[in-house]
């Protein structure tokens, strides 16, 4: 287990065997997380844990040389934590109650602050895989948490590329957006929060979560955006699951300001990220060549058309 | 606006005068430019950026009690004269103080931000002159044959001042490559009520009714010692410093003891065996300052075998236990004057830290009454202001001497020091309502506003005094801090602020603050309606249970589990 350097490209690679141990859909009966698993054998509301199979780990081994020739490598210092939304195994966050959302919104907050803590995290990466279309090994509704000891690449270019709006206009660029944004593009919204399938979408009925306010980071948030944004991203997934009456499968990314490294916090603007392989009912969007390659993305899915199929999909809290 | 005389512009460029050639680049940087270079000879005060001066400033006093305020320049007074005991806490170069407007390190104005990034060699400051504002770099009498690194220099520009403080900070960090550590540290200090009457008695009474309080570190502060300089002899009453160390420890907190590492007092046994080893002034010892009613003489910090017996002072109280050094009254390592290497003050001073750090490895070392930009790198917590006192101080001057209300005011002004170049301290906490001029609401105001402003958290009474009411306002003091504080309204000429703290441990925090009408206003956001519960498990893995909580007993706080 280390991190390895890639100077074609300026990035870290996690080198982790350990992941190829992880399970992958195991049943119900067997379920490692619900309560009286493997994992889990007590009752519990939510829980945050340090994953058993990790790609980083608070005390990550040795490696015996650090650079040789044009090959560099680091310890993997950082934490995957497993984060278990519910006890109920057969839900997600669609269907579960308001409260539970709101309990889950205040644990990433407190699992921010509490990795944040640590000196070698530069980076608190909240995310989850739904569906087997993205890779998600567990059906139990479960999110997990990346503390990154670098700032990963993308984050990277978010960053230069929010840094260098703001050195031009002054103004975050985020900020900007919700103020030139009207109904065209809004899948919902209430009054701390902003979603939208964006302008630039990348993929087929992406949508984004704006919170109004200038916050760079999920600690920032007040007491009632926090329960907005519980609110609000109930709203979008249940959208996803009415949109074709099926398991919306997606992936779920926070991105906030880093921690323990330079602050950003005047031009980073926080939002979270669905990006969802579907383009129609039976139909996905591979990341293949072109995207994975070069990071082009074709949409076929015409943004303004997402956001309003999305925003006349009508559901109930 | 003009950098080393010429109208500014980004590029490289050669600056050629009689005693000297300096090498330097202007070039952008994330909310300004950046000037950075080289010099060769004998520069003495090199003139690096001049324009017309600005309705008001903030001026910086280039040691830990000195003030941080906004001066409206036209209006500017200088004082008529500098007391002469203490003039090398006014400035490095007290006799200019009475001429004009200065400013240690950096100034800031409404929507801009002027400041060096270090202070490794010269004395970087800045004068108003003919209402202009005039940065200068002052490498004393040093010769440089080799060229030697500039102090870099930079002009940041943005609407938020308050942001270019905490970015020109965090350059001043990077410059330095400053030790950050991201735990607060919270203890007891024996200064604000035993002051030179320390006993051994009320250590160890103190200890022991420490144990209610979440202390780490339990400091001796002056008063254990025989003399200025004798430090590992203790006054009469006192056991051993071994036995110190080792009786704290004994109750569970990390032993501190205070120092001025670079004082020896005229009247002590170091001076009277090494009367060589002072700086001096046409061949006869220098005074530094005086205090403790006797003349205090400054260390050459530049001799070997002064290094040697400060190396061994520190790695003797690190080996017998101790593990936080508060040094003091450190600007006497710095004052001008003859060492026995032709280096200059600055050096001097940094020669002294440098080996103090190198001694105690990695013990938290807290700065206090120190030039602050040369500190950087060295010190993990650094006081930020004037020492505190059991009284307001309204009639107490503005001039660096103890006030609760100055000690507040610069906890303010210099708040965005604080994780970005050390953590701050705005210095110990009173809770005792008795043998304490402050009122409640004073104590009360100290406290909170040092907890939103996330410093190091020390206590100072005679534990036996402090009542339930002391103690609710020091639990109260970890439901703010924790977040990433910021004045709003730093330019203010009012001693009257808003301050908001993102992220503290009950929320978002706000408060404001009257330091003349002594009145403070604190909205706290509701806290986080689960409850923490963290489990290790045999194989070393960390599992976090939450659940809700009602209403408001979601407020409460929990300290992180490291």
């Amino acid at each position: 287990m280390e991190l390895r350097y890639n100077p074609l490209t300026d990035e870290w690679v996690i080198v982790s065997a350990e992941t190829q141990k992880r399970p992958v859909q195991p049943s119900k009966v067997e379920c490692p997380i619900c309560p009286g698993g493997l994992e889990l054998p007590e009752e519990y509301d939510l829980v945050s844990f340090e994953n058993r199979f990790p790609s980083l780990k608070r005390n990550p081994p040795e490696v015996d040389w650090k650079e040789m020739g044009p090959f560099r490598r680091e310890r993997s210092f950082g934490v995957c934590e497993v984060v278990v939304y519910t006890s109920d195994h057969n839900t997600a966050l669609p269907g579960m109650p308001l409260q539970q959302i709101e309990k889950l919104v205040d644990m990433w907050v407190d699992r921010t602050r509490d990795l944040s803590g640590y000196d070698f995290v530069r980076y608190v990466f909240i995310f989850e895989n739904r569906g087997k279309e993205v890779g998600a090994s567990l059906p139990h509704p479960h999110g997990q948490i990346y503390a990154f000891p670098f700032l990963p690449k993308r984050i990277e270019v978010k960053i230069e590329a929010m840094r260098k709006w703001y050195e031009e206009k002054r103004r975050c660029v985020v900020c900007e957006v919700l103020e030139s944004e009207g109904e065209e593009r809004k899948v919902y919204e209430n009054e701390g929060f902003l979603a939208l399938v964006p302008f630039y979408a990348r993929f087929p009925y992406e949508v984004h979560i704006y919170p109004k306010r200038h916050v760079s980071t999920l600690l920032e948030f007040s007491k009632k955006e926090r329960r907005d944004f519980a609110e609000i991203l109930k709203i979008v997934t249940m959208k996803y699951d009415k949109l074709f009456e099926q398991e919306f499968p997606y992936m779920m990314m926070f991105f906030q300001a880093p921690f323990n490294t330079e602050s950003v916090d005047h031009f980073f603007h926080f939002h979270v990220e669905f990006n969802p392989p579907k383009r129609d009912k039976d139909k996905l969007k591979w990341m293949a060549s072109v995207e994975t390659g070069t990071w082009t993305f074709i949409n076929p899915v015409v943004p303004e058309e997402a956001a309003k199929r999305l925003r006349e999909t009508e559901v109930v809290l | 606006m003009y950098v080393f005389g010429r109208a500014f512009q980004e590029g490289n460029f050669v600056l050629k005068e009689k005693s000297y050639v300096l090498e330097y680049t202007v070039e952008r940087i994330h909310l300004g430019w950046k000037v950075t270079g080289t010099v060769r000879g004998r520069p003495r005060r090199v003139e690096v950026f001049r324009e017309g001066a600005p309705e008001r400033l903030l001026v910086n006093n280039w040691q830990s009690w000195g003030p941080c305020r906004v001066v409206r320049v036209r209006d500017y007074v200088p004082p008529d004269r500098i007391d002469p005991d203490w003039q090398y806490t006014a400035s490095v170069f007290p006799e200019q103080l009475t001429k004009g407007l200065q400013s240690d390190y950096f100034v800031a104005s409404e929507g801009k931000v002027l400041g060096f990034l270090s202070s490794r060699i010269a004395h970087p400051f800045f004068f108003v002159e003919n209402g202009e504002l005039v940065a200068y770099m002052d490498f004393f009498e040093a010769n440089f044959e080799e060229p030697v690194p500039i102090e870099p220099f930079v002009i940041l520009e943005d609407p938020n001042t308050s942001l270019l403080l905490e970015r020109y900070a965090e350059l001043v960090g990077e410059e330095n490559n400053a030790r950050r550590r991201t735990k607060a540290v919270v203890g007891w200090c024996s200064w604000y009520h035993y002051f030179l009457d320390l006993t051994w008695d009320e250590v160890v009474k103190n200890l022991k009714l420490a144990k209610d309080y979440p202390f780490e570190v339990f400091q001796i502060d002056d008063g254990y010692e025989a003399d200025i300089g004798d430090w590992l002899n203790v006054k009469e009453g006192f056991p051993d410093l071994e036995t110190v160390a080792r009786v704290i420890g004994e109750h569970g907190f990390a032993p501190g003891i205070w120092t001025a590492p670079f004082s020896v007092s005229e009247t002590s046994r170091l001076y009277l065996e090494h009367p060589d080893w002072v700086v001096r002034e046409n061949g006869e010892p220098k005074m530094a300052y005086r205090n403790w009613k006797r003349r205090i003489y400054a260390l050459d910090l530049t001799r070997e075998d002064v290094r040697g017996w400060l190396w061994e002072l520190f790695s003797t109280l690190k080996r017998i236990g101790f593990r936080y050094f508060k040094i003091d009254f450190l600007f006497a390592g710095a004052i001008p004057g003859e060492r026995s290497r032709n280096v200059t003050p600055v050096q001097a001073l940094r020669m002294g830290l440098e080996t103090i750090r190198n001694a105690v490895e990695d013990a938290f070392v807290l700065g206090c009454g120190s030039p602050l930009l040369p500190a950087v790198g060295f010190v993990d917590g650094m006081r930020i202001g004037p020492d505190t006192a059991p009284f307001w101080g309204d009639r107490v001057p503005d001039i660096g001497v103890p006030a609760a209300k100055w000690a507040l005011r610069n906890a303010i002004t210099r708040y965005f020091m604080h994780d970005k170049l050390w953590l701050n301290d705005p210095d110990c906490l009173i809770l005792r309502g008795e043998k304490c001029e402050l009122s409640l609401q004073e104590r009360q105001l100290y406290a909170y506003l040092s907890g939103v402003l996330d410093g190091i958290v020390m206590v100072s009474d005679d534990l036996e005094l402090v009542g339930d009411e002391g103690k609710k306002i020091f639990s109260d003091v970890f439901r703010l801090n924790g977040g990433r504080p910021r004045v709003l309204n730093i330019l203010g000429e009012k001693l009257a602020y808003e301050i908001v703290s993102f992220g503290a441990r009950s929320g978002n925090v706000k408060m404001y603050v009257d330091l003349e009408k002594r009145t403070f206003n604190l909205e706290v956001d509701d806290g986080l309606s689960i409850r923490r519960k963290t489990v290790e498990r045999g194989d070393g893995r960390k599992f976090h249970f939450y659940e809700g909580v009602r209403g408001d007993d979601g407020t409460q706080v929990q300290p992180t589990d490291r």
